[in-house]
């Protein structure tokens, strides 16, 4: 009963966004600049699923989500250099900030990128191939909890200096920009943009999809095990290092396929993507829609950004103060998020009406096996 | 005839005022130097002579200058070289008096004269100042001989200057023109040289004058002379000599090159080093903060960066009330009744200077522990008391704080860097050997060891300590014997942030103040933290200073920081392979997590 209902929500407000809107865009009742703006706001939320899915599900708090995310847009990005070909200021074969380095010829791993589905390859295989490796070093040697979030922070300070160095030949501290065709279609048509809208909500809709499916499987259920108790999993005799390092690729992959339809929507990519800032506002959408489940995500993403574009015009001096705050007050009192909230209310409105006798929700107990003593370390001095 | 000589009766009530001052200063002068004045007319005499004479005699004179070392001789000096002293012929009998003109003009451009003879003002017969336009006095002859040779004496003078550094200045500026003619001036300077460093800088000025020598043995020897004593600045000249066509000339300037260049490697590599337990002392202290909030609570607060930033910012805030004062203003992102609300303050400025100025800093450290120390507290007590046991939580809500805190140091003190100026007895440094060691290192680097040896005391020796660690070793037991554990925890996260604000204090006298300034040091202090065994002070010590000197030791060998700091983060996370829970773990028998 409950699983057709959310079924049909998920379906109404799929068509919803990835049918009805672009319709009515095309025939000019949405506007262009709505439409981009909601693409923007679509691979944000594929960026939060991915941020839950590690956290919400599995009880890693990865800081180091932005940097798929941003790898992602910059294979995409590479990509996007090449097809503006030799249209640029200096009418070069190689991107303009080549030229600007002293360079003539194109650098050699720069060449492959003129194929789309080498881009597209690279989008999925740099990002995994990273998170493959960090999160192997990483859970092999038992990092964990505030450990590991201080970790990928640090992995991604460590990215971001280094793209900010023109060395890299990544764009340096401007990045990619001014990007003129995809698959040969140009990118300022309102079609295009349409286009790219579509497939991000087609992008978010998989992801959905696809965490809705794991979480279901048994895997899901480990992973959960993990996040209230390892120790628990570990003595069951769970690899749970595999299970992590499982969800970590995956979710770094969904980020970097957020990330690369987030590059030509935006029309720039550039290294302050990727610094520890964005991530931990990642995290803030996801604490702010309600973590551990995949609405909330989504509907966080959404709220918050919306919010930030409104006040970062009204009151630009006070929106870090508003964001803050707002996380301050989502973590010490509504650890459920919006979507928890009015998931209780829901349940406080049935009870009041007694309709159904109200089940218990499986509780985001997220440190359960620390609860009843937190410390319980015995010391030698 | 003095032309312009009518000092007129405005410009004469103009200056009346100035000049009443003047009168009192000099009868004050005369009062106090009446010892001196009677060697004060003899040098004016003696300058009057050198200004007036040519030829031979002149050039005797301005050499007789040169042992008399006052401020006169120099100003008046320096003054002919700028061609700034003009001759006046007085209308009866028609002697040439030099004078130098006021840099202060009246209203027509015009300015009083200076009689260089008295250091009078030069007045009509009925005792009325005259005032001139430089363009109608006759400036003094000069060519290019009595040039240099005024030049020449100037250098002597500053060769006796009681400032070593000047006179290294000097020494150096001689060495570096090659000429001959200052060898005898060296020569001399040397047997009256107490300075070692001075008396080193005239050893390498002579042998770099004997370079520019045509004999090739006084080349060579010249050229060993200056590699035995290491002189880096020498380096050019060597190079110089070493693309000359004399082959044993070439050969041995190309071996002095490699000596000091191998010297130059070493002074590189100590500087480095030193630099590089600078930075691990500021490391530390922040670390240090972190170890104890962190060992203790199991709390990450990711504002501890911003309580650096505190710290510093109250040093600013010190020197601004010790300077001019110091004034805010917030306006409300609002309106009420088409008026914004906001609010400010202005505190006035003592406007203090000299070594009263100078002690602001003394004032300044211990206020930035209080302050930092208040708003770790205010911190625990209104949001961290509530996540104890949500570590992931109070990391993501002191994120919040941090924010909230960056804006507000924008709000109050602006969104650009602000200076802070560092007390003089800061500024300098000394060399040791080539290597130069800053005062604020030196000082960054003994207070930390201080601080260090304060957090050890107090940690191991007061009644706060030994809560402290029990409540460390095991809160519940701790609770159960009767320890506030509360209260503990809240004392220790105020004395936590407290050190960082001791941080911040030290970080505003090597750099400038900034909103973001904690950001910059919060990764690396958490590196730090983990690298040395959570909650472990000694394994902290170590990892700060091996962290420190590890990246200014990379950003050498890379010649970048950027390539230096990520293989310090990259090296770190190979490291936690090999030991997972840093330097010096507790032992626990007890499962983690």
């Amino acid at each position: 009963m409950k699983r057709k209902t959310e079924l049909l929500a998920v379906a109404i407000v799929a068509i919803l966004v990835i049918v009805i809107l672009p319709l009515l865009n095309a025939s000019g009742i949405v506007s262009n600049f709505t439409i981009n703006l909601y693409g923007k706001y679509l691979s944000y939320a594929v960026l939060a699923i991915s941020v839950d899915l590690l956290w919400g599900y599995t009880g890693l708090l990865s800081l180091g989500q932005c940097l798929f995310f941003t790898l992602g847009g910059y294979m995409m990005g590479m990509y996007l250099m090449r097809m503006i070909g030799n249209l640029g200021q200096y009418h070069m074969a190689i991107p303009d900030f080549l030229v600007f380095l002293g360079w003539n010829t194109l650098p050699t791993f720069w060449k492959p990128f003129a194929s789309f589905p080498f881009a597209l390859m690279m989008v999925v295989l740099l990002p995994g191939l990273l998170a493959l490796v960090f999160g192997f070093l990483a859970f092999r040697s038992r990092i964990r909890g505030v450990y590991f979030s201080i970790l990928t922070q640090a992995l991604t300070y460590g990215a971001c200096l280094l793209f900010f160095r023109n060395n890299l030949l990544m764009g340096g501290n401007n990045g990619f920009t001014d990007f003129k065709l995809l698959l040969q279609q140009d990118l300022r048509l309102p079609a295009t943009q349409r286009m790219l809208y579509i497939s991000t909500g087609i992008l978010l809709l998989l992801t959905y999809c696809f965490c809705r499916w794991l979480t279901k499987t048994k895997f899901g259920k480990v992973q959960r095990a993990i996040r209230d108790s390892e120790n628990r999993v570990l003595f069951s005799g769970y690899a749970a290092a595999n299970f992590k390092l499982f969800v970590f690729v995956a979710s770094a992959i969904i980020a970097a396929l957020g990330g690369a339809l987030y590059t030509p929507q935006v029309g720039i990519i550039n290294p302050s993507e990727m610094a520890t800032d964005k991530s931990l506002e990642a995290v803030v959408w996801v604490a702010v829609g309600g973590r551990g489940t995949l609405v909330g995500p989504i509907v966080g993403a959404i709220f918050v950004n919306t919010l930030k574009s409104w006040a970062t015009r009204a009151y630009p001096d006070y929106w870090l103060i508003i964001l803050g705050g707002m996380f301050l007050l989502v973590v010490l009192f509504l650890p459920k998020g919006i979507v928890g909230l009015i998931s209780d209310c829901g349940g406080w409105i049935a009870e009041k009406f007694k309709t159904t006798p109200v089940v218990p929700d499986l509780k985001q107990t997220p440190d359960a096996d620390s609860l009843p003593n937190p410390q319980p370390a015995i010391r030698n001095p | 005839m003095c032309k312009g000589g009518g000092a007129n009766l405005r410009s004469l009530f103009h200056a009346t005022m100035l000049k009443t001052k003047l009168a009192a200063l000099l009868l004050f002068c005369s009062f106090v130097c009446g010892a001196v004045a009677s060697d004060e007319t003899v040098t004016r005499q003696k300058l009057v002579q050198a200004i007036l004479s040519s030829g031979d005699e002149q050039q005797k004179l301005l050499s007789e200058l040169a042992d008399d070392n006052s401020k006169i001789v120099h100003d008046t000096l320096l003054s002919w070289t700028r061609d700034e002293i003009y001759l006046c012929e007085t209308a009866n009998g028609g002697a040439k008096i030099p004078v130098l003109l006021e840099e202060q003009q009246d209203a027509e451009g015009k300015a009083r004269a200076i009689r260089i003879d008295d250091g009078k003002y030069l007045a009509d017969e009925k005792g009325a100042e005259l005032h001139f336009d430089s363009s109608d006095l006759n400036t003094l002859d000069t060519d290019m001989r009595l040039r240099s040779a005024v030049q020449q004496t100037l250098d002597l003078l500053a060769l006796a200057d009681p400032n070593r550094d000047a006179r290294r200045d000097v020494v150096q500026k001689l060495g570096k023109s090659q000429k001959k003619q200052y060898l005898p001036v060296l020569q001399a300077r040397l047997g009256k040289e107490t300075d070692a460093g001075v008396k080193k800088a005239i050893f390498v000025a002579v042998a770099t004058i004997n370079l520019g020598d045509a004999d090739p043995s006084a080349k060579i020897a010249a050229i060993n002379q200056l590699a035995k004593l290491n002189s880096i600045g020498s380096l050019d000249d060597l190079q110089r000599a070493a693309n000359s066509q004399n082959a044993d000339v070439a050969k041995s300037a190309e071996a002095a090159i490699k000596s000091i260049n191998g010297y130059l490697s070493a002074v590189n590599f100590f500087g480095t080093i030193f630099r590089g337990i600078s930075l691990g002392s500021i490391l530390l202290v922040v670390a240090l903060g972190l170890a104890i909030t962190f060992g203790l609570m199991g709390i990450i607060n990711m504002a501890h960066g911003e309580m650096i930033a505190i710290g510093a910012y109250t040093c600013y805030f010190v020197e601004s009330v010790f300077g001019t004062g110091f004034t805010f203003r917030i306006v409300m992102p609002f309106s009420i009744g088409g008026h914004a609300p906001g609010f400010g303050a202005t505190i006035p400025g003592l406007h203090a200077s000299g070594w009263f100025y100078e002690t602001y800093f003394l004032f300044a450290i211990p206020l930035s522990f209080v302050m930092a120390a208040l708003a770790g507290l205010a911190l625990e007590r209104t949001v961290i008391q509530f996540l104890y046991r949500r570590p992931l939580e109070s990391l993501l809500a002191t994120w919040g704080v941090s924010l909230i805190l960056q804006q507000c140091f924008r709000l109050v003190f602006g969104a650009n860097n602000v200076q802070v100026n560092s007390p003089r007895w800061l500024l300098g440094n000394f060399t040791l050997n080539d290597v130069i060691l800053g005062y604020n290192r030196l000082f960054v680097i003994a207070f930390a060891v201080l601080i260090v040896i304060g957090t050890w005391l107090l940690l191991t020796k007061t009644p706060l300590g030994l809560l402290i660690r029990a409540v460390m070793q095991n809160r519940n037991m701790a609770a159960c014997m009767g320890v506030r554990t509360a209260r503990v925890n809240m004392l220790t996260f105020a004395f936590g942030s407290g050190l960082a604000g001791l941080a911040g204090a030290f970080l505003s006298q090597i750099g400038n103040v900034g909103p973001s300034l904690g950001q910059s040091y919060i990764v690396d202090s958490f590196m730090t933290v983990v690298v040395g065994g959570v909650g472990n002070i000694v394994g902290c010590i170590y990892s700060a200073l091996g962290i420190g000197t590890a990246d200014q030791v990379l950003q050498q060998v890379f010649g970048s920081p950027v390539v230096g700091k990520i293989t310090v983060l990259i090296c770190i996370i190979l490291f936690l392979q090999w030991k997972p829970s840093g330097l010096f773990a507790a032992r626990s028998r007890s499962l983690e997590g």
